[in-house]
């Protein structure tokens, strides 16, 4: 594809032999031009004559930026000097410096300029109050390049000890973000060579020079190694210029190269030769690209893209190349673009920008000071257009089509929630887990042309961890003792695609793969020890055996689907249902035996509070159908096995956990199972939203109904703290009562629609015995407060299961021990009543 | 005594009663229970978590079994702020001991007794902030056994050190407050096991030297006292013998 033009541009002697640099007004009539002489000029764009030169400014510069309406040069002398393009005339210091400036950038709104010199600090100057002076002190060596990104909320310091230092400036006082290793190389401050940060012009992503010679992309939500400019010089490479629009990129290297790449396949488009080039900028809007070299001579290439690619100019702002790019990433976790459920809603669709609207000429960052990509504030990478529940709204369908501005200016549209595979991540950089639950995990790296997909166990004994390479792009998977189950989109000719693959066999081949109708995708999968069910976008649930005998196949009376979750012959599927008050469509569930072939529970409502979604479905391992919200809150479902006598239990709010009773943390969990009547999660910190690698180790919460609101710990009395004491000992036996009357009723649904063992049965009895004995202490406490306790104490033994009397007998014996004789006197009336009442039975 | 063996357990015999500690493992595979004289340990069955004594966690992670947990306090975050405690905000105090898990009220429950190594102190759920008593010699054993489970070992290493450091000289320091009349080694509550260990021999050098110093003073001042108080008795009996 390089192609190496005919044509040698002329060069102009602008400056004496040495360092030279430049710069474009944002409105591109001017191009201003620096170097080791005296004098600076400034070249009209579209006018060939003389440029204008400005005598009285220092020599030896060392770097030039410029707004509209000035300029500023940094020279080796150390000042930093503004000068007017009105009146074409040094304007005044705006800083000094002991040592040498090094470099100087302005941010997009011209209102702050960052100067980096020999010395440690970096400055970032009010251009037009220079009182106003923010330093940035956390690099331990000088810095070489600065650079602002497009919104001027970050600035990146390419630091001569190797690293890149990136700031948020986006509160008073500079907050150091992120130091990253491994990206530039070590270089000094006067080398030729440059580490120089470049963001992209959508701002969520930078490109900066390897020590390989290649150019790596690296994304600012996650800080992850985005996709590679690489083996294009052979030189160590000198400056870097992104195209207005963002859709190429311009290189220069010591081999006396000029590249052209396209930022979408990272392929050179065309290749120049000119040595020793140290400068580059893009002409804001025309297909002209002007370039300095180190002896002083300025070169302005019009027509510097080739006309066969000279189309990729005008294209509206263009992504970063992202591995997997959040914003148009059809992953698990992401809104799916083509759902049945738009079409039949009343949609005025996308008004698609004027062809020469005032935006599209002038460009987002003139007219507001707003990336129009992406407001990305917490970090996460996914911004744009959240709306206030955290879902992308369903006008984006394709985000690059046009301004984003004007699509959200819709009508309203219902909110819904979106599909996703429980237990999955979304890309980040090129990996994501694609299953993680108590058996083990399922992770895969895009390597471009195919992915590869590990599976590990946790139990290393019971089965070998395997590792196989993936040509068919498998984005989803589910795990579990017996095999792996591994779905695929749709990809050009081949349709979604399911394949089993057991851990043990007997046969030669007992892997299986099944193909879906064309045009179908897969919008969850879910395996359990007897089927396999698949939810797809037409709405369907396939179920499968655990050898690929279609089973049964059904429509989902909810629409559009959510995912899905299995347990034996139980199957749970989610769904969209009607739009609720809050304006957001209802979840339903539904939950089917399988093999019997009987709805548990039909289109019931999943409750979730206004505006609030659902963040992972499974089953428990004692098969209880649990889920996890986005408020935080696991929730279980009660009495399921029987037609609408299902109930939403809360077993735990994260939210009220002690360990983030201080205050001192932040922190989300990111839930994998419910086993041995623990919660099992993985803790996020800073502001992570998926875990991420290596692979965190896995949390466990004991239970905890959100009863009440935990007393404050310590406070100066003695006494109070004995009251304390009492009334935390009290809240936790009566938590601990609620908590053991539902397992235990969890306990009684499973033996009384399952065939029992033994040991089930007797594991019911000896959690009714523990709640009794819970009960007793109750009433032992409530005894030993005082007299004036007992009709609750004489309540809680109302409360009591035990049919024998045994557990009243030992009631009443308690009330004795305390000397509550009164009460002992109601407790056996209460006895008798009850033993007369069971004889009658 | 015979042997000639110092007062008070070794370093080697406290860091053999610290096995007894019950740590959290991860296991990487399964183990039916153990019937142990101490009573049978629980079923591992990966990933789910399980108490259990340091010694065979040791056991288990050196066969590659299992992951040992590393208690809180072992956090490089909790050892700086329990670092801070010692040297700003109490700089002549030892950091406090865990708080008992067992709340000891008013009234008396022989929960209240129960001492390291039978608490829970080690464990995952431990709380951190606060060196318990098997504090040194379980930190040296996880970091020297399980260092690939300890986030951050060489920062723990060196946090570990720096404590150590202060403490001891804490430990020696206090020993100037037994020259003064009515001394005694100042407030000792959280030292752990391997400080009183490796202070005892020169706190009871100290002692044992000031004893003997204290004694040279005692018999002259008894004897002095016996000048005075008997001088009259004598006085009498030499009267008596003129």
């Amino acid at each position: 594809m390089a192609t190496t033009t005919q044509v040698r541009l002329r060069g102009r002697p602008a400056h004496t032999r040495g360092p030279t640099f430049l710069s474009y007004t944002p409105d591109g009539t001017k191009l201003i031009t620096v170097g080791s002489n005296n004098t600076t000029r400034v070249y009209k764009t579209g006018f060939d004559g003389e440029p204008t030169n400005i005598d009285d400014c220092p020599e030896q510069n060392t770097a030039v930026a410029s707004t509209d309406a000035f300029f500023v040069i940094g020279s080796e002398d150390g000042n930093v000097s503004k000068f007017s393009l009105e009146t074409m005339s040094y304007e005044k210091y705006l800083t000094r410096c002991s040592l040498p400036i090094r470099d100087v950038t302005l941010s997009s709104d011209g209102k702050w300029c960052a100067v980096s010199s020999d010395e440690l600090v970096v400055k970032i100057i009010g251009t037009n109050d220079t009182s106003a002076i923010m330093s940035l002190r956390e690099q331990p060596k000088p810095v070489k390049h600065l650079s602002f990104d497009p919104s001027g909320k970050h600035i990146a310091l390419s630091c001569t000890d190797g690293l890149v230092y990136v700031y948020s400036l986006i509160n008073d006082e500079p907050e150091l973000v992120r130091k990253i290793d491994g990206l530039i190389r070590t270089l000094e401050t006067e080398d030729e060579v440059s580490s120089k940060v470049v963001w992209h012009p959508d701002g969520r992503a930078f490109a900066a020079p390897t020590a390989t010679r290649d150019i790596q992309v690296m994304s600012r939500g996650d800080w992850e190694n985005q996709r590679v400019f690489t083996s294009g010089h052979n030189g160590d490479i000198t400056a870097l210029a992104w195209s207005p629009n963002g859709a190429m990129l311009a290189s220069a290297a010591k081999d006396g190269k000029v590249l052209l790449w396209e930022t979408k396949t990272q392929k050179i488009l065309a290749t120049y030769d000119y040595a020793d080039v140290m400068d580059l900028a893009w002409h804001p809007t025309k297909n002209l690209l002007s370039f300095t070299n180190a002896e002083g001579w300025v070169y302005i290439y019009n027509d510097f893209v080739p006309q066969e690619h000279a189309h990729l100019l005008k294209l509206p702002l263009q992504p970063a190349p992202f591995i997997h790019d959040p914003l148009s990433e059809i992953s698990a976790n992401a809104r799916r673009p083509i759902t049945n459920g738009l079409k039949d809603i009343p949609n005025r669709g996308a008004r698609r920008g004027t062809p020469d609207s005032l935006d599209d000429i002038l460009g987002s960052d003139i007219m507001g000071e707003e990336d129009d990509f992406v407001v990305d504030d917490d970090g996460a990478g996914y911004a744009l257009g959240l709306n206030e529940n955290g879902k992308r709204p369903n006008g984006v369908v394709d985000p690059y089509a046009g301004p984003l501005s004007k699509r959200r200016t819709q009508s309203w549209e219902p909110q819904i929630h979106d599909s996703f595979q429980p237990g999955s991540t979304p890309w980040r950089g090129n990996r994501k887990y694609l299953c993680l639950n108590l058996i083990g995990f399922v992770w895969t790296v895009d390597q471009d042309t195919h992915n590869t997909i590990t599976v590990e166990f946790y139990d290393h004994e019971f089965h070998r961890d395997f590792h196989f390479t993936d040509t068919f792009l498998y984005d989803k998977a589910c795990l579990n003792e017996n095999g792996t189950l591994l779905s695929c989109p749709v990809n050009g000719e081949t349709p979604a695609t399911i394949f089993y693959r057991p851990h043990e066999t007997w046969t030669a081949r007992a892997d299986w793969r099944t193909q879906l109708p064309k045009g179908e995708e897969v919008t969850a999968i879910s395996l359990s020890d007897s089927f396999v069910t698949v939810t797809t976008t037409a709405n369907y649930v396939r179920v499968y055996t655990l050898f690929g005998i279609p089973y049964r196949v059904y429509r989902q009376k909810s629409s559009p689907t959510v995912t899905c979750a299995s347990w034996r012959d139980y199957v749970l599927t989610l769904g969209n249902g009607p739009v609720g008050a809050d304006g957001n469509t209802k979840l339903l569930y539904t939950i089917q035996n399988i093999k019997r072939d009987e709805i548990c529970q039909s289109e019931d409502v999943v409750a979730l509070p206004d505006g609030e979604t659902i963040k992972s479905v499974f089953f428990s391992d004692n098969g209880d159908p649990c889920i996890y919200d986005s408020t935080g809150t696991l929730l279980t479902l009660l009495h399921w096995r029987t037609p609408s006598q299902a109930t939403w239990v809360p077993l735990l709010d994260t939210k009220l956990l002690s360990r983030l009773a201080s205050g001192r943390k932040t922190e989300t969990y990111f839930p994998v199972a419910v086993a041995d009547n623990k919660f099992h999660c993985i803790i996020l910190k800073g502001g992570d939203q998926y875990p991420y690698f290596p692979r965190p180790l896995l949390s466990e919460f004991d239970f905890q109904i959100p009863l009440s609101s935990k007393p404050k710990a310590d406070t100066g009395d003695d006494e109070d703290v004995e009251a304390e004491k009492e009334g935390d000992e009290l809240g936790k036996l009566e938590s601990e009562f609620v908590l053991k009357s539902l397992l235990t009723a969890q306990q009684q649904d499973l033996i009384d629609f399952t065939k029992s063992s033994h040991s089930q049965r007797t594991a019911l009895a000896r959690m009714e015995l523990e709640i009794d004995k819970t009960l007793l202490q109750m009433m032992a406490v409530e005894c030993r407060e005082g007299e004036e306790r007992g009709m609750r104490a004489l309540e809680i033994v109302t409360l009591l299961r035990d049919r024998t009397g045994r557990m009243i007998e030992a009631a009443g014996k308690v009330a004795e021990r305390y000397g509550r004789n009164v009460l002992g006197e109601k407790i056996r009336e209460v006895g008798e009543m009850r033993l007369s009442a069971m004889e009658e039975d | 005594m015979a042997l000639p063996l110092q007062a008070g357990l070794t370093p080697m015999e406290v860091a053999f009663l610290c096995e007894m500690e019950m740590v959290t493992v991860v296991p990487r595979q399964r183990l039916e229970s153990l019937n142990l004289l101490s009573g049978p340990t629980p079923t591992l069955r990966p990933p789910h978590r399980a108490p259990l004594p340091l010694w065979l966690a040791l056991l288990l992670k050196r066969q590659r079994r299992a992951n040992i947990l590393p208690p809180p306090w072992l956090l490089p975050s909790s050892l700086e702020r329990i670092l801070r405690h010692e040297t700003e905000t109490s700089p002549l105090a030892f950091s406090p001991p865990p708080p008992h898990p067992h709340p000891i009220t008013s009234r008396i429950s022989p929960t209240d007794h129960i001492s390291p190594p039978f608490l829970p102190s080690s464990t995952a759920d431990a709380p951190p902030d606060y060196l318990p008593y098997h504090w040194l010699e379980l930190g040296e054993i996880l970091l020297e056994a399980a260092s690939d489970d300890v986030p951050e070992p060489d920062r723990v290493r060196g946090l570990l050190r720096d404590l150590r450091e202060v403490r001891m000289s804490k430990m020696r320091g206090s020993v100037k407050g037994l020259e003064g009349e009515g001394g005694g080694v100042s407030k000792m509550t959280g030292v752990g096991a391997m400080e009183v260990s490796e202070g005892r021999g020169f706190i009871l050098g100290v002692l044992d030297g000031l004893r003997k110093l204290g004694s040279s003073r005692e018999v002259a001042r008894r004897e002095r006292e016996e000048e005075e108080g008997g001088g009259e008795g004598s006085e009498d009996e030499e009267m008596e013998f003129e």
